[in-house]
């Protein structure tokens, strides 16, 4: 019978198109939205506008140098728009400007000691002024090396020469771990995974309660249906619809995003325990609260609490130590944990003992807590 | 033979407050019983420990000879029960509901098939199966609220204000549903606020009032036994009615003529026939008229509003 309940509240959940909403588009959003936000997913280039009022073979030069070595995408102005676009700078609506003044190219090429310069407007408060201005400094070494270069030869030195002159005394061996979008997106996809799971106590307090409130448990109790039934059913429901969310979410990341899958049978467990954990505690709210507000308060609590100190927003390092701590008492943290143990570092069922243990115990406690007091729940269903 | 429903002394209380103080009851099989009371009178009370909803705190209650403490799941096979609230998936259609009300019920596969058939057409609903509840009116939930609780055939039903709110084509497909039920042998407990139903429906029925029986039997012995005769007299020319001896009481106005309600009613009949005749009043009526069900109600439950 508990099989037929389940039916029963899949039915009603396709015939809802908010649960749709809130539980696969809502996420699929976020991921998208918050996945372009931190950049690296969409792969776009961020825009800068110069105004070339040099207009010569070397401002030009300079200009695809630049584009090059930044990978800034550059946005040519009006020469007449200069205080247009400073104003914009000003508003708040634009971050930088490069301005090649006139005389730029002759300035290059007079030597004697003489410098060219360009101007960069920004906006103090933003973070693109000292990208674009590190961007400006590496094209200048290169120039200024060029410059040395020319020196040298011209000095006598040669071609070996020169370069051991110029060679850098410092060397950086960039060794990145993690590298390419795949960290920005083991981040946001698994972390909206599993956000987005434990949204589904809302639908879950929202039927519980509204079959006690409209008399739908108490006609039941008049039937055939052992009551253990209902909870299993009800509960079995909501745990497939939380794999399907699950698979529907990390799908959409590996197709769309080519998020790793590392280990099948790891990933499937842990799917498998995050749905049952976030049910659980779902189901112990149900039987807990006294009504459907009282209900989404503590949704609210438990999953946007849970997403900020379990790490789902942003990784748990950036945390200040206190609420590092604070986050091994919370599930979200350890499912992501795991999760990134699977995707990134390609740990196997093993490795991710601990968590998968930690989401167990979740899991139990709330499936307890939820059968403990549905007796009182069933029995308070008489309307 | 043993009565479908035996409620022996049945004594609840909520939270201390009392809703049942002691209620006997006895419903014969294949009948159908009236449970009349204003609000709180514990009607609902009553019915929800005959379904097993509520533990009796004292008393025994008893449906087809098993008590309802110990022999609840057995119970459950044998009854209906429509509640005052129209409990359905409002997103589900008709038929989806009653699919699910029949698995519940333990009715499976084509028995439960062909079984909605027929109790969709019971309640006149055949052809709006598939159609979602929420665009039904109310009459219409108020159908497939009781045909949901007749897939298995039980052989008690118990209604708790079935007809609540509904138009009087609705109604009266309800009252043709149970008259049929009774047909095919059911018992019908049947509560609710208005006399008509129970005297259009009900051969026999009980006045629960503050938690107590204060009436029961058949219809017409409750009738004759709290209800005073009356005599009713409407002349042909209208106007006041010729004073009748004293010990009669004084005629009051009803319809277009005047009633006088008393224990003697054969000789206030006699004297007022005489008093016409003495006056030359022109008589267009004049009977003994029987008391209405509303008359004994209003007389034993008092005329006081109840809010709760």
């Amino acid at each position: 019978m508990a099989l037929r309940v389940a039916l029963k509240e899949w039915k009603l959940l396709l015939k809802e198109k908010g649960t749709f909403f809130w539980l696969l588009l809502m996420p699929v959003l976020f991921i998208v939205l918050f996945g372009s936000v931190f950049n690296h997913l969409g792969g776009s280039a961020i825009s800068l506008p110069y105004l070339d009022l040099d207009r010569t073979q070397a401002s030009q030069s300079f200009l695809d140098s630049l584009a090059q070595k930044s990978g800034f995408k550059l946005e040519a102005k009006d020469a007449g728009t200069l205080d247009q676009q400073v104003d914009r700078i000003r508003n708040g609506k634009q971050s930088a400007l490069l301005v090649i003044p006139p005389g730029f190219s002759a300035a290059m090429g007079a030597g004697g000691g003489r410098q060219a310069s360009v101007e960069l407007y920004s906006d103090a408060s933003s973070d693109t002024a000292a990208a674009v201005r590190a961007a400006l400094e590496n094209v200048a070494n290169d120039l200024r090396e060029t410059k040395l270069k020319a020196a040298l030869k011209a000095a006598g030195a040669s071609d070996d020469e020169s370069r051991q002159a110029l060679e850098m005394p410092l060397r950086i061996d960039d060794k990145p771990q993690n590298a390419s979008a795949a960290g920005t997106i083991a981040q946001v996809v698994p972390g909206y995974t599993v956000m987005f799971v434990f949204y589904i106590i809302i639908p879950m307090i929202r039927r519980f309660l509204g079959d006690k409130t409209s008399g739908m448990t108490a006609r039941l109790r008049t039937t055939r249906m052992a009551p253990l039934h209902y909870l299993l059913g009800m509960w079995l429901a909501y745990v497939v619809v939380a794999l399907v969310q699950c698979a529907v979410l990390l799908g959409f990341g590996h197709f769309a995003y080519g998020l790793p899958i590392g280990d099948p049978a790891a990933l499937v467990i842990l799917v498998a325990l995050l749905a049952v954990c976030g049910t659980g505690i779902g189901l112990a709210l149900c039987m807990l609260v006294r009504g459907e507000n009282q209900g989404m308060a503590f949704t609210q609590l438990v999953t946007l609490g849970g997403a900020v100190l379990g790490g789902l927003w942003f990784p748990a390092d950036l945390m200040p130590k206190a609420m590092r701590e604070i986050s091994h008492f919370i599930p979200q943290y350890w499912a992501q944990t795991a999760f990134q143990d699977i995707l990134l570092h390609g740990a196997r069922l093993a490795d991710i003992a601990a968590p998968l243990a930690v989401l167990a115990a979740f899991a139990a406690a709330g499936l307890l807590v939820g059968l403990l007091r549905f007796r009182a729940f069933m029995k308070s269903a008489t309307a | 033979m043993n009565p479908a429903i035996a409620m022996d002394r049945v004594v609840k209380s909520y939270e201390g407050k009392p809703a049942l103080k002691g209620i006997s009851l006895a419903v014969r099989e294949g009948g159908c019983f009236g449970l009349l009371g204003p609000n709180g009178a514990g009607k609902s009370t009553s019915m929800k420990i005959l379904t097993g909803l509520l533990e009796p705190d004292r008393g025994a209650a008893r449906v087809f000879g098993r008590d309802v403490r110990r022999d609840g799941a057995e119970i459950r096979r044998q009854i209906g029960y429509v509640p005052q609230a129209i409990t359905l998936y409002e997103k589900l259609s008709a038929y989806d509901n009653l699919v699910f009300f029949g698995e519940m019920y333990g009715v499976r596969g084509g028995q439960l098939k062909k079984r909605i058939g027929e109790v969709l057409a019971q309640v006149g609903l055949a052809d709006r199966a598939k159609d979602a509840v929420e665009k039904f009116s109310g009459g219409m939930k108020r159908r497939v609220n009781i045909a949901a609780a007749l897939l298995h055939r039980p052989r008690l039903i118990i209604m708790d204000e079935p007809t609540v709110g509904i138009d009087p084509q609705s109604r009266n497909h309800i009252f043709e549903m149970i008259r049929s039920l009774r047909r095919e042998g059911a018992t019908v407990l049947y509560s609710t606020h208005y006399m008509e139903e129970v005297e259009a429906l009900c051969d026999e029925l009980a006045i629960v009032d503050r938690g107590e029986v204060i009436a029961q039997g058949e219809l017409g012995d409750v009738l004759d036994r709290y209800g005073a005769r009356a005599v009713y007299l409407e002349l042909q020319e209208g106007g006041t009615p010729p004073p009748l001896p004293a010990g009669f009481g004084k005629p009051v106005p009803k319809e277009r003529g005047w009633l006088i309600e008393t224990p003697r009613p054969l000789e206030a009949l006699t004297a007022w026939a005489a008093a016409c005749e003495a006056g030359s009043a022109g008589v267009k009526r004049l009977e003994i008229v029987r008391p209405s069900l509303e008359s004994v109600f209003l007389s034993l439950t008092g005329t006081s509003l109840r809010d709760n």
